[in-house]
């Protein structure tokens, strides 16, 4: 049967992960890289890299992050930030990348979702979505862009299921208002996304430890959990969040393989 | 020994060779890695892999669009009998034919035709099965004896993507499967051609065993 899967993410500036690390076992705390192989070989079922730079020039530095890591990192690959075309999309795949994920660029231009998975196939598409909770919207949550500082005026249900029939083949659903809190997922947005399209989602925004996880799967319906901090931080490691999801009925893949 | 991994506009090559490149690594075998279009190159080779991720139809065309790459393929692998493997789309163009988008031919070396995976019901946790099969499973090994499944085990797991599934095969073609809401042939194969529809290059330690299986096979 198939596993819930466990994501790690990494935010990277230039090249460098930005959020603080703490791993006794690295080298270099900021290398991407060695961080991605850290996750991998402690039993990350997939990585996903976020590119937080400002600039084109920046971006490039992005490529060689993720050819270095697909030369011994043997897990899928997520790459999303900064995503504005197909070329991007192309460069991305060339290095090694798996998945693309585009966010504000769906935004301005919806087409891409279309051109992207007729392009390079659906299962390549990763459509980012950034939700807060808004009243004026008939899901109660409203897509945004930069970092959740700007609305939309979009509907997150809407936005999820026109996403899936331009071609995106998973949904990587992040609560803002919970991204950062550490108090859990939001289980009520995750369940209303969840159990109205027909690709997987992604639960991401406000793990603070293993028991979130598997509440998100076992009352929300997600296909897959991320986070980024509690993984940092080595508050939690990705054995012991898979060893509270295996206690409680949900299958996942040994961290011994 | 030289290995061609075929370029054909498709897919993840740097991910692919790098798989193969640690597994020969690893193992301390002679093999000597090129991904190339060139059909004198693919004709030369001792052994073969065709990956693949898109559609069917893209695929096939980015085959075709190779002047007689698809000719030199089936000569090397049913009459030369070179070893071959194929990965995930790459795997699907062994067969008859696909229902993807629109009814599009493989090579026919193996009989069977890809079908949209059928979701009917709840998982075990009473979610909805969604499509693309996406994630780790595990397989059921049939032919328990095959090389390629040596030290593999129900333990292991291998990452799937895909929205189409082997249906309509002769029984005794599928080596392993998987369960994702029904029975998907994951290993099939026949005397000296394999192929998978999952991703060895992305299935961490567990990929790197059948790799290495592959290549220390001999058939």
């Amino acid at each position: 049967m198939l596993s819930t899967r466990v994501i790690a993410c990494l935010d990277v500036h230039n090249g460098r992960t930005v959020k603080g690390v703490n791993f006794v076992d690295l080298k270099d705390a900021g290398d991407p890289v060695e961080q991605a192989n850290f996750y991998s070989k402690t039993g990350a079922d997939e990585i996903c890299f976020l590119d937080i730079s400002a600039t084109y020039e920046n971006r490039k530095t992005m490529f060689d992050v993720i050819s270095k890591t697909a030369e011994t990192c043997f897990v899928p690959l997520t790459v999303g930030g900064g995503v504005n075309n197909l070329n991007d999309f192309r460069e991305l795949l060339k290095c090694g990348a798996d998945k693309v994920s585009v966010n504000s660029s769906a935004v301005s231009n919806p087409k891409i979702i279309i051109d992207s998975s007729d392009k390079f196939g659906n299962q390549c598409v990763v459509l980012a979505i950034d939700a807060i909770e808004s009243k004026n919207m008939p899901s109660g949550y409203e897509v945004t862009t930069h970092g959740g500082r700007k609305k939309t005026n979009i509907d997150v249900l809407n936005w999820a299921v026109q996403g899936v029939k331009n071609g995106a083949g998973e949904i990587l659903l992040t609560s803002m208002t919970t991204d950062g809190m550490k108090t859990g997922y939001n289980l009520h947005l995750t369940k209303l996304v969840s159990e109205n399209v027909s690709v997987p989602v992604i639960a991401s925004g406000g793990a603070g430890n293993p028991k979130d996880m598997v509440d998100v799967v076992l009352k929300s319906g997600a296909s897959a959990v991320l986070a980024a901090s509690i993984f940092h931080f080595g508050i939690h490691s990705i054995l012991s969040v898979k060893k509270e999801m295996l206690k409680n009925g949900i299958l996942v893949r040994d961290c011994g393989n | 020994m030289y290995l061609t991994i075929i370029d054909y506009g498709s897919g993840n090559l740097r991910s692919v060779e790098n798989a193969f490149s640690n597994a020969i690594t690893d193992n301390n075998l002679k093999c000597k890695i090129s991904v190339t279009s060139d059909i004198h190159i693919i004709a030369n080779a001792d052994l073969l892999v065709l990956p693949g991720v898109g559609s069917f139809p893209d695929c096939r065309k980015g085959l075709q669009n190779i002047e007689g790459l698809i000719d030199v393929l089936s000569e090397q692998v049913l009459f030369k009998k070179k070893k071959f493997l194929g990965i995930c789309v790459g795997m699907q163009l062994m067969f008859d034919f696909s229902l993807e988008k629109i009814r599009t031919s493989g090579f026919g070396w193996l009989s069977g035709n890809f079908n949209k995976i059928k979701t009917v019901g709840l998982d075990y946790l009473g979610r909805k099965f969604k499509v693309p099969h996406m994630g780790w499973n595990s397989l059921h090994l049939e032919h328990i004896h095959h090389p390629i499944l040596k030290e593999i085990n129900e333990k292991d797991q291998y990452y799937f993507v895909h929205s189409y599934y082997l249906e309509g095969n002769q029984k005794n073609q599928v080596i392993a499967s998987t369960n994702y809401c029904h029975q998907i042939p994951a290993i099939v194969g026949n005397e000296n051609y394999l192929g998978v529809q999952f991703h060895p290059e992305k299935s961490s330690l567990s990929g790197q065993k059948l790799i290495s299986n592959w290549l220390k096979w001999s058939p």
